[in-house]
Parts: structure tokens; sequence; C-alpha cells
């Protein structure tokens, strides 16, 4: 049988400091964006169709009185979303989205902004951003 | 008349007390200025960020600090020659500044001091950092003689020199690794490395030679109460190894 990698995001269902911290970071650097969302990244195998039960059942990386987790569809970027990848591996992959002030996403400019000016180093990051 | 010393606290800052208090006792006009007073910086002569957890590191380690109104004024004076020490989280915040190595525009960093490896954990180590240039390199390590030891503790998750092989090569080639990794005899290998830094870098230094970045802490080698092994009868306050590196950097900021 051939294992079926699936990627899944964790994030915080409590109010995000990190994320609300990174939307007043940027908008003092000029980049038009109203809201922030965060979540880590893992990419499991998934043969069995039971990925979510075995990560909400695992302790090291969930905790169901903080975090929510979710199956991503692709397992690329979507629109007015970055992924900001460690080079070496050492740390997991974290997703970023923007959002303007009517809700939708950020543009394709102000999110490579974005990457230029905070949320990727480049001499240990690698950023993939969503296509417009 | 002594010239000013700034020590920077960031919301998170935690090394701050005993870095004003070594520089003190070194004979600098050290103060402590807040995160609430970033006007009042450019009126100092020189700087030191010092360690902790700056902005709670979040985003990555010296994100957010290096994008602080305080380092407007820190850049403005390194760019101006203005003599800048960052110790761990200060050095982070150095190199996501851009003012370290310096091989890049400002606040566009070309190296981190990122995960340790080969384990990403903390690590709470006594190590010795031995200069690994001309000490006429760095107006900071001026006064320390050729191949100084300094002993300090290195006590960081994110202390590993980490940069693509180009940006390393241009490192080494400007001359910018001030401190290496080495043993109390001074050897200089892997086994000293506690946290897999890249050409066992301990610290770093800009191409003008005034800023100067370390991961481990000399302030907490600084005095004999630092010691638990010390000979009976030794005065608790007196200076141990780590002070000859903040009695070189008062002497170039008073010159």
């Amino acid at each position: 049988m051939t294992m079926q990698k699936r990627v899944v995001e964790i994030s915080l269902k409590i109010p995000d400091n990190t994320a609300y911290t990174a939307l007043v970071a940027l908008r003092r650097l000029g980049v038009d964006v109203a809201r922030v969302e965060r979540g880590e990244l893992r990419a499991f195998d998934d043969g069995d169709g039971a990925l979510l039960e075995r990560v909400e059942s695992d302790e090291t990386i969930f905790n169901p009185n903080i975090h929510r987790v979710t199956l991503r569809e692709s397992g690329a970027p979507e629109s007015g979303e970055v992924w900001i990848e460690s080079l070496d591996g050492t740390v997991p992959t974290v997703a970023w989205r923007l959002f303007d002030a009517g809700d939708r996403a950020v543009s394709g400019h102000a999110l490579r902004t974005a990457v230029d000016r905070l949320l990727c180093n480049p001499s240990i990051d690698r950023a993939i951003v969503g296509c417009d | 008349m002594s010239r000013r010393i700034a020590v920077l606290a960031f919301p998170g800052t935690n090394s701050e007390d005993e870095t004003v208090r070594i520089l003190r006792d070194c004979g600098g006009d050290a103060e402590l200025v807040w995160w609430s007073q970033a006007e009042q910086l450019a009126q100092y002569d020189a700087y030191v960020l010092s360690g902790g957890f700056a902005h709670e590191d979040r985003v990555r380690a010296g994100a957010i600090a290096a994008l602080d109104p305080m380092m407007d004024a820190v850049i403005d004076g390194a760019c101006a020659g203005k003599l800048v020490l960052g110790i761990c989280n200060g050095a982070q915040i150095l190199l996501e500044a851009g003012l370290v190595p310096g091989t890049g525009a400002v606040r566009q960093p070309t190296a981190a001091f990122t995960k340790n490896l080969p384990a990403p954990h903390f690590v709470c180590r006594h190590v010795r950092m031995r200069l690994a240039i001309d000490p006429a390199r760095c107006v900071i390590t001026a006064g320390l003689e050729p191949g100084a030891l300094i002993p300090a503790w290195a006590a960081h998750t994110e202390g590993r020199l980490a940069a693509p092989r180009e940006h390393l090569d241009e490192i080494v080639a400007g001359g910018h690794v001030a401190f290496v990794y080495a043993h109390p005899d001074g050897r200089v290998d892997d086994g000293a490395v506690p946290n897999g830094s890249a050409l066992g870098c301990a610290g770093l230094v800009n191409r003008a030679g005034n800023v100067l970045a370390i991961m481990p802490h000399p302030e907490r080698d600084a005095w004999n109460f630092n010691h638990l092994a010390r000979s009976e009868g030794d005065d608790v306050l007196a200076p141990s190894g780590g002070a000859l590196l903040f009695r070189s950097f008062v002497d170039a900021v008073n010159v």
C-alpha cells in the first residue's frame, strides 16, 4: 500500500500573541494588513485515513485546551498565505495568512513585503508564497 | 569626562542589571534605558544590548526587537561609528538588524544565530571564547591580548551561526568571526562548540569593527562569586575573566 503524505495545521484557538505582534509590526512597516493568522504545519503519512484522530491524541504536539488541528487540502499555500520553511528543518514550517480590512487575502505585493521585511530571514528560511 | 553607555532594556530583556553593574565596575558610565525611553538613546555614546527574550522572541529570535524604535537610534549610531555590543539575545537582534556581519543592507539579515544542533535544545554550559581576530580589527577588543580566552556562560536555544555557504565564505573572507569557542587550554575544535555553530563561531564583528555580537554571557563570569570552586578567602567581588571584555569595551568607549 502506498502511504499518502498529508499536511496538518496546528493553530491556537486562544488569542495568538505572536500573530498579533506580527500584525502590529507589519502595520508599523506600512504593510496594509488588518488581521494575521498563523499555524504550524506538519506532514504525516495518512495510510489509514485516521490522521486527524492520531494527531489529536499526540500530546507532544497537540493540546486540546489551546489548539485546533485542520487537514490541509493541498500541500501548497493558498492565495494570501505564505509558508516559512526552515532550511535545515530544525523548526516546523509556519503558515502565515494575512487579511485586509475587508477580510480578504492581502495582495501579493503586501504579502511579499511582509515576507521580505519580517516573516522570513532568507539566511535560514525559505518562503513559499501562495499564488495570487 | 567619561562617555555615556546605554544598556537597552526591551520588553523581555533579562540580563540588564548585571550588564550595567559590570560596565560600572570597569569604569563605564552605564545606564539602563527602557523601551519607553527610545527618544533618549541618541544622546548616548555607545550601546549594549544584553541577553533575554526581547519581545518574547516572537516570529524569530530578535526579529521583532530589530524593528523596535530603540533600534533606530542603535542603527544610526552604529552607522556613525558608535560602539555597539550585543550579548546573546542582543547578538541575535544585531544579526536580525543586519548590523553584523554587515555583509548586506541594514535590516536585511545575511546570517542568524538560530536553533542549536545536533539537538535543537537549550544549552547551559561554561565555555571559553577565543579571540580569533587581530585585537585591533575590532575597536571593542582592542584592549585584549591576541588569542585572549574569555570565560563565559553559553545559555541559549538559538546560538548556532547559520547562513548559506556563500555568506559563510564572505564572513570568513571579511574577517567577521571575532570569537570562536575553545577548550580551557585554548584549543579550538568541534568538541568545544556547544551548539553546532558554523565556523565554531561565538561572536561576529562588522566590517568597520565597531559592532560586536557574542552569544555567550561574559557578564555571568565577571566576578569571583560566579565561581563555585574558588579558593578560601577569595574576594568574592573581585573581577574574574569575563570582565576583561567589558574593560576593553569601556576603555574603547572612553578613548
